[in-house]
Formats: structure tokens, sequence, C-alpha cells
């Protein structure tokens, strides 16, 4: 790690993590979302000319269960990584800032974040049995569950990096 | 020189998993009991250890910060105390007869993590209220 230091400052290398996190929580996002929307408004019948909303929905749910639970864990292992750097150098100065509601929000993005964990397996699960329709409403609430969670945690991500701003 | 071949079809592990009931058993119990034990870890204070970030100081159980070494983190021991618990719930569920496991409801698995946030909200009131 020290070797690593004589080419980039720790400032850099804890940029690059939170952009890594940042960039797998869009991608994270981007699938959650999709597949919520299919499973809250499916499409009955493929239309050649539907619009951007339609085609948005119109996804292959269980395409995206492996991808998410991959990307999930990955984003949550990056963040537990860059936590530690963000307790002692972004906590502190938040708290002496008075920002309790900030910190307040952040305390519950990890919350969500570990119960999302928690639920992967069976999210896994109904999506692969995604032709049962006894599981249709389980995997309907689980998937808007872990959607609603990734949204709240990542418009949370981006308000406390805004306390401090880019970089510093 | 010998060859051997794999006759097993790709994909065929996850396959078969997805269809295990033994596994569907563990992800249902996993999944409501990791939010269970969650909440309790958070309202309870069990942390399965404590960490204190900036001695990288690792502490079994709950541990108060430490004069002089800053602030000290449980996030890190209750998702340990949540994860391993559940986990182990999750692999005993498994042991019970196929008529006793299929009886556990399936909507537990959203109906504890939507019953969850109220109360983490409910934890957090320092926060809101100051």
């Amino acid at each position: 790690m020290d070797d690593l230091f004589d080419f980039i400052s720790t400032n850099t290398y804890w940029t690059i993590l939170l952009i890594i996190h940042g960039l797998l929580a869009v991608a994270l996002l981007g699938a959650l979302t999709h597949q919520a929307m299919s499973v809250l408004m499916p499409v009955r019948e493929a239309a050649a000319s539907a619009g951007f909303v339609t085609r948005f929905r119109a996804v292959q749910g269980a395409g995206y269960a492996a991808a998410v639970c991959v990307l999930w864990v990955v984003t949550f292992i990056f963040g537990a990584w860059i936590y530690t750097e963000y307790r002692i150098y972004v906590r502190v100065p938040i708290e002496e800032g008075g920002f309790w509601k900030t910190q307040g929000v952040f305390e519950m993005k990890e919350h969500l974040a570990t119960i999302g964990l928690g639920l992967l397996p069976i999210y896994w699960y109904l999506w692969k049995n995604s032709r049962n329709t006894e599981y249709d409403s389980a995997r309907k609430w689980v998937t808007m569950y872990l959607a609603g969670g990734c949204w709240f945690s990542f418009l949370v991500g981006h308000i406390v990096n805004n306390v401090r701003g880019f970089g510093s | 020189m010998s060859t051997t071949t794999n006759t097993a079809p790709a994909g065929s592990g996850s396959k078969s998993l997805a269809s295990s009931t033994a596994f569907k058993t563990f992800a249902i119990v996993f999944g409501f009991t990791t939010a269970t034990l969650y909440v309790l870890c958070d309202l309870m204070g069990w942390p399965l250890f404590s960490y204190h970030p900036a001695t990288n100081r690792v502490e079994l159980f709950y541990a108060r910060p430490r004069q002089g070494e800053g602030p000290v983190m449980y996030w890190y021991g209750w998702t340990a105390t949540a994860m391993l618990g559940a986990a182990a719930l999750g692999m005993l569920a498994t042991l019970l007869p196929q008529q006793v496991a299929g009886k556990i409801p399936l909507a537990l698995v959203w109906i504890v993590p939507v019953l969850a946030i109220p109360l983490l909200f409910y934890s957090l009131m320092p926060f809101w209220t100051r």
C-alpha cells in the first residue's frame, strides 16, 4: 500500500474508491429500476413501436437477478471499505457542523444496505423461478424494497458527499 | 493420457439451487431473520465486534470509545451478528420436516424488512430531534 502512495495521494486514493463505489451504485440503480418497473407495470405484449417508457419496463427482469446480487455485494464491500475513512474525516465534521439530520439519513442508508444484503438469496431464488406465479407478489415486493433502498442510499450518498464537497 | 468429460450442462449449479426446497427454506428464513436480528442488534447494542478506525483496533462485542483513540464503529459488528445469526437460523430451518418448513409464510421476506424501517427510524431519534 505504501508503494501505491508514492504515486497518488491518500486523498486521491479514497476519492478513487468513492468514485468506484458511486459507479457501481449507478449500475445497480439502473438494473433495479428496470426490474422494478417490469414488475410494477409489466408489458403484456411486445410492441415494436412502443415508446421509451414502455421499452424501459419491457425488460426480462429475470436476466438482471444475478447481476443485481453481484453489484449489491460489491457496492456494499466498497461502501464498507470507505466507511472507515468517512467515520473519521467526514462524520466528525458533519457532527461539528451540526448537520444531524444529514448524519441520521446516512445511518438509515447503512441499515437498508445490510437488510438488503440479507434479502439477496431469496430475491435471487424468486427471480430464478420467475415463471412460478405463486411467487409473483413476494418477487414484486422484494424487488421494490431493494429498488427503494438503492434509490434512497444513492441519493443520501450524494447528499453526504456534498456536505464537504468533492476531494475534500 | 486420460481425459475427463464434464457432462453437466452449463449453469446446472444455479439451476439446481433454484429448484432446491432446502435453499428456498434457507433463503426465506435468512431474509427475514437478517432484518429482525439487525434491528435487535441496533436497538440492544449487540455488535459481534467493535472497530476503532483511527487505530485499527478490533474488540470483541461492545466496546466504548477509548481516550485519545477517536470514534468507535459498531455497524460492522451489527452486520456480522445479523448475518451469522441469520445464516445459522437458515441452516437450522433446512433441517425442519418439509411439511413444517413449507408453512413458513413467504410474505415475511418483505413484511419484516418493511416493519424494520420505522423501528430503525425511531432508533435514530437523537439525529432527528437535535
